[in-house]
């Protein structure tokens, strides 16, 4: 019982010595009716770092989740050395020496580092001795040059760490195959850094990496060969070294989808519509999530607050709209203090909100779509009528919508939840921007969608600053604000960093405030 | 001494303990798993009024214990089955089993003849130990001198916090409970361990309502658990999901439940009824004082999924 | 090996919507019936006699339309919780409270009022007393976020033992001071005492229709309705819209309470005419828990289904004359909330059969 908590020695160079690698033949694979993955092929020689290219929603996430065994595809094969394998359960592709590391971490929060690396190998022992398992997992950082502390609990960690934690796992059960969703999405520029160190390492030993990404810069640098999936379908292969980014970005855009019609020239900003002095808030543990932040907006201007995820954007937004009680600090909306109104109070004041998780606050996903366009005007004539609400009044106002804003999929009674993400944000923005506001605080409101709903967002957004509001747009995708904002703030742990305005963005310095370095005044 | 009011009322407080301490920690296993069962009431009844059907057919109250815990599996089946596979509100198919767990037992307690509650009281657990440790001042009647079953929950306690903290396999239960889709890709069968933790809920639920009649009854009589299963499922939370914490929960609801005995013996004068609220009253301060307090699901450290179905191929 | 999956069916068709609570019912008489012939009864016989004896003639409709009065409020009373998902599960000392409240302001003031007035004091008092007992749970789940489900339910069990020690642990101002052998509750003043309305049938079922009817309209049409339907679906969104939701959640479970409570009143006012426990605890309030679930929740569909279980409830006795426990109405609760809550996922969901094929992996 003492020495197998570590895996025996994965074999040095090419893993399997004989064979050519990994190959997926053909993967269909659709959900509810909704096609996936279409006749995909993909081939992963052994030692190689492969990109997967595409907008979201182009089916990356999916075929990585069939080559780890998380999904059974409808059609296709997997190919390993030639070999026909058939996966019920990522157990079955891990045995096979493939593994992932997913979007969203597959971590128990409170386990320790140590508990969570040896919990998926079959060959921990059935009595746990802690001690020795530290040092075993101790053991695997120290070979592979990742470094974190095995006896910490895993909701203390940074996200940078916790993907460590994810890859461990992965090397302690000794896969071949590492598959990274997006695993850059997270992270700031000096853990990716960090992470592609890693990844060159893992390389030289022999292992395969098959790496998500949309953004360009990324796979370039670190792939040797890029797959570029569009709408489900692999659109084409390139070697890295042969290719350029205007390659890529047609591949994957395909046809010229109309680009989102900038506003017209520069902005000409009017008052200030919200005004953002010394706020402070707490997160959900009742910790220090926004700590002294000013930041104003004024109308007719698109101010981008740019960050990586978990450095108070949610807790900004929530306390503008009054979701969330300031424990410092002050919030005005069109020149009227507001830190005291509530979300009604503060509705009235000209205010909307597209919150970023939109199945879970934005919309009631049970409830038909009816019950969702009136939230913002139940209280009032001609959809109340004193106490009672007029079902005609509220089935007018909606038809009215899904014509002007070209909501699909709507049935009467349909719940909210089965509509497909783009519809149910094209119907949270109608509701809000049909009350004409002053200022619309949007947080990740084209996270997850296509590229044609997404150009849809744009243009709504645009001319809503171009009718004179003010827009708060939080993105953790920059390419996205630099296209949109006339002003990046850039947050971190609860303040702003520092700004930049339209024409003088500059990535880099962007970047280093992103990651807490002061930038230069 | 060993007849004290102290000496009797904490030896048989422990009695009175033992059902409510298998019952919850086979609750707790299950909630550690993720699956509430809030149908704990029914189970007891049903491995009650089986227990004794057991017991007094074949003569020995350990096979009546062994049917008890039987049938309690059988219901936790029913509830696993909807909650687990078919995803069905755990509230509501746990309230199913409270329900169906009542009429069935009265049911089966009228079937026979005579009816089970007309019957004279079978035979019971002895204590284990007679003479000797037993006959010592003071912990001679407490720890020494008790039924078998009572050295059971104690074991079923320990075990659990063995299994939990120190196995793989317990780690693979809190796995499943905190996180199941971890779990899933660790290759852990989110659906086996649940259903397994629910059955042995089951059982131990059954257990519990067989030691009810088995050793604190020795008879049948309609509703006999009177909320034990219900007090179990509280004292849950109230143990932090923690095997030991519960057993010693257990106990002193074990003593409440017992003060109209305790009481007697004092020569107090208090109305039965209002002392038979005590632990209900005691369960709302506690549950009311505990969620009250900043931080109370952190501290509670409930794990994360309880209550909620997982689904592998969701989008 | 097969592998059963849900798809989500989104819209149920309106024939399934429509004939649910009577498969539900169905179904529990199934499995209800391999019960009788596992322990030696005809499941024919049985039900064909329950079925009689329920609805057979005009005094068993009216015998069921009064065993069902109480049940249409308890039902009513689960339906508006379990529709802002809080799970009361309180109902039955809710109406025992309510039954405690309204005998006691009978015996107190509704001696010399006139009929009418008598009686809306029973009944609001019955209400009041039913809401007193849910904001003991209601309270704390609206200020602090304590779960509900094992508070209402423990006051369950207080009300109960309370209840018992008014009649037979105490003399007091409930208990009938003249019979001291066999403890009862006192008569409350003719004035208070529900008329009838047709043959046995009382006035206790009007104000149950009338209650029906009237949250029907508030749940489905007021604003308050909708806001309800926003904290049942999400609190969150419901914040995010504006909506206060503690102050939604108790009043949702002080309503819900009320209505409880209102069960009892009509119990005292109708059916008993003083306080009696052994005829108040019979699991009223948790049958209405069932009624609501195979009504799913629809306060116009807990009227039928109320008849349907108040019937066969009503026809426990006469089965006991034929040697089956009429424990079994019991049984046949529990199942058809069992096999609600199955059918209720395959009303949702379309069920898959998908072939996996099985594991193999060579090389």
């Amino acid at each position: 019982m003492s020495e197998s908590v570590v895996s025996s020695e994965p074999p040095v160079g090419s893993p399997r010595g004989d064979g050519d690698g990994v190959e997926l033949q053909g993967i269909h694979k659709s959900f509810y009716g909704q096609l996936a993955n279409e006749d995909v092929d993909l081939d992963l020689p052994w030692g190689e770092v492969h990109a997967l290219l595409g907008e979201n929603g182009a089916g990356k996430s999916t075929l990585c989740s069939v080559l780890a065994g998380l999904y059974r595809p409808d059609a296709g094969r997997i190919l390993i050395d030639g070999v026909e394998h058939h996966f019920a359960s990522p157990r079955d592709a891990l045995d096979a020496r493939i593994g992932m590391v997913y979007q969203h971490f597959r971590l128990v929060d409170t386990f320790t580092v140590a508990e969570n690396v040896v919990l998926s190998h079959p060959e921990t022992p059935a009595w746990i001795d802690r001690r020795q398992m530290e040092s075993a997992v101790a053991a695997l950082c120290e070979r592979y040059g990742i470094h974190v502390d095995p006896a910490a609990l895993v909701m203390n960690l940074s996200v940078g760490e916790r993907q460590r934690v994810e890859i461990l796992k992965l090397l302690h059960r000794g896969v071949h195959v590492l598959v990274l969703d997006e695993p850059t999405s997270v992270l700031t520029p000096a853990e990716t850094t960090a992470l592609f160190g890693a990844v060159r390492s893992l390389r030289e030993e022999g292992k395969t990496i098959v790496f998500v990404s949309h953004r360009l810069e990324e796979v370039l640098s670190i792939a040797d060969r890029v797959t570029v999936m569009r709408k489900g379908r692999r659109v084409g292969q390139v070697v890295a070294a042969e290719t350029d980014g205007d390659q890529l970005v047609r591949m994957m855009v395909g046809e010229q989808v109309s680009a989102p019609v900038r506003g017209s020239g520069p902005a000409s900003p009017g008052p200030v519509i919200l005004g953002v002095k010394g706020l402070e808030v707490h997160n959900d543990l009742r910790q220090a999530a926004v700590r002294g932040l000013d930041l104003e907006v004024h109308a007719g201007e698109i101010v981008g607050i740019a960050g990586v995820a978990g450095n108070g954007q949610r807790e900004l937004a929530e306390a503008i709209a009054g979701l969330r009680r300031a424990v410092a600090g002050s919030v005005s909306l069109n020149g009227q203090d507001a830190t005291s109104l509530d979300v009604r109070g503060r509705v009235k004041s000209g205010l909307a909100f597209v919150p970023e998780d939109r199945l879970a606050t934005g919309v009631a996903g049970g409830l038909p779509i009816e019950d969702n366009v009136i939230m913002r005007r139940f209280a009032r004539a001609p959809i109340a009528r004193g106490p009672f609400i007029s079902r005609r009044a509220a089935r007018k106002w909606t038809d009215e919508l899904v014509e002007r804003f070209d909501i699909r999929g709507v049935r009467p009674g349909l719940p909210m939840s089965l509509l497909s993400g783009g519809n149910v944000q094209r119907a949270i923005l109608a509701r809000e921007l049909a009350e004409q506001p002053k200022l619309l605080v949007a947080a990740g409101p084209t996270r997850g969608l296509d590229v044609g709903a997404t150009a849809t967002i744009h243009r709504l957004l645009l001319s809503l600053r171009d009718e004179g509001a003010g827009v708060l747009l939080i993105s953790e995708d920059l390419d996205e604000l630099e296209l949109l904002a006339d002003r990046i703030a850039v947050i971190y742990a609860g303040r702003i960093m520092g700004e930049q305005t339209a024409g003088d963005f500059d990535h880099e310095a962007i970047g280093r405030m992103m990651a807490g370095v002061e930038a230069a005044a | 001494m060993n007849d004290s009011v102290v000496v009797l009322t904490l030896a048989s407080a422990i009695v009175a303990g033992t059902p409510l301490a298998l019952a919850a920690i086979g609750e707790l296993l299950a909630q550690r798993a993720g699956v509430m069962n809030l149908g704990i009431e029914g189970m007891m009844l049903v491995g009650a009024v089986t227990g004794i059907l057991g017991a007094s057919a074949t003569g020995s109250p350990w096979l009546g214990l062994a049917v008890g815990a039987g049938a309690g599996l059988c219901m936790s089946l029913i509830h696993a089955t909807l909650a687990i596979s078919l995803r069905v509100d755990q509230v509501v198919s746990g309230l199913a089993l409270v329900i169906l767990g009542a009429g069935l037992s009265s049911y089966i307690g009228k079937l026979p003849d005579p009816p089970l509650g007309d019957r004279a009281p079978v035979g019971r657990f002895e204590p284990v130990l007679s003479g000797g440790p037993a006959d010592l001042p003071v912990v001679g009647p407490i720890v020494f001198g008790q039924d078998p079953i009572v050295y059971l929950a104690v074991l079923a306690a320990v075990a659990a916090s063995v299994l939990l903290y120190r196995t793989r396999a317990g780690m693979a239960v809190r796995a499943v409970g905190e996180s199941p889709a971890t779990a899933d890709a660790a290759g852990i069968s989110v659906t086996r361990v649940r259903y397994g933790y629910t059955l042995l809920g089951g059982a131990m639920a059954g257990m519990g309502g067989a030691y009810v009649t088995l050793a604190l009854s020795g008879t049948w009589q309609d509703g006999i658990t009177a909320g034990a299963g219900w007090i179990a499922f509280a004292l849950v939370p109230f143990a932090s999901w923690r095997p030991l914490r519960c057993l010693l929960a257990a106990w002193t609801f074990g003593a409440l439940t017992n003060l109209n005995f305790t009481l007697q013996l004092l020569e107090v004068k208090v109305p039965s009824d209002l002392l038979s609220m005590m632990p209900f009253v005691m369960t709302i301060v506690v549950l009311i004082f505990v969620s009250a307090r900043p931080g109370a699901s952190r501290l509670l450290a409930a794990p994360a999924t309880l209550g909620q179905p997982y689904a592998r191929e969701t989008r | 090996m097969r592998r059963i999956r849900l798809e989500p069916r989104g819209v149920p068709p309106i024939w399934l919507r429509l004939a649910f609570p009577l498969l539900a019912l169905a179904g529990a008489g199934c499995a209800g019936a391999l019960i009788l012939l596992v322990t030696g009864f005809s499941p024919w016989s049985v039900y064909s006699s329950a079925l009689d004896a329920a609805f057979g003639t005009q005094l068993a409709w009216q015998r069921s339309l009064v065993a069902s009065s109480p049940l249409i409020l308890t039902g009513l009373a689960a339906a508006v919780a379990f529709r802002a998902r809080l799970w009361n599960i309180g109902g039955e000392g809710q109406l025992y409270i309510g039954a405690i409240a309204a005998s006691g302001a009978a015996l107190l003031i509704a001696k010399d009022l006139p009929p009418v007035l008598a009686m809306a004091v029973v009944l609001v008092a019955g209400a009041l007393g039913g809401a007193l007992w849910a904001g003991l749970a209601a309270v704390p789940r609206a200020r602090f976020g304590t779960d509900e489900v094992i508070p209402t339910l423990m006051l369950n069990f207080i009300a109960l033992y309370l209840m018992n020690y008014l009649i037979f642990g105490s003399v007091s101002f409930w208990r009938d001071k003249e019979r001291l052998t066999y403890p009862t509750g006192r008569d409350i003043p003719d004035s208070a005492v529900a008329p009838e309305i047709w043959g046995r049938l009382h006035l206790g079922f009007l104000v149950a229709v009338v209650v029906t009817v009237a949250l029907w309209i508030l749940l489905r049409s007021t604003r308050w309705g909708y806001a309800v339907r926003l904290v049942g679906d999400s609190p969150r969104v419901a914040a995010y819209a504006g909506v206060g939701v503690s102050r939604r959640i108790l009043s949702v479970l002080l309503l819900s309470g009320a209505v409880a409570g209102l069960a009892g009143a009509v119990q005292i006012f109708g059916t008993l005419g003083s306080l009696e426990p052994r005829s108040l605890a019979v699991n009223l309030g948790y049958t209405g828990i069932i009624v609501a679930a195979v009504a799913r929740f629809n306060p116009l569909a807990v009227i039928p289904v109320a008849i349907a279980i108040g019937g066969i409830s009503s026809a426990g006795p006469t089965l006991q004359t034929s040697g089956v426990p009429s424990e079994l109405v019991l049984v046949l609760q529990g199942l058809a909330l069992l096999v609600v809550a199955a059918s209720e996922v395959l009303m949702r969901n379309r069920i898959r059969f998908a072939t996996v094929p099985s594991t193999a992996a060579a090389g």
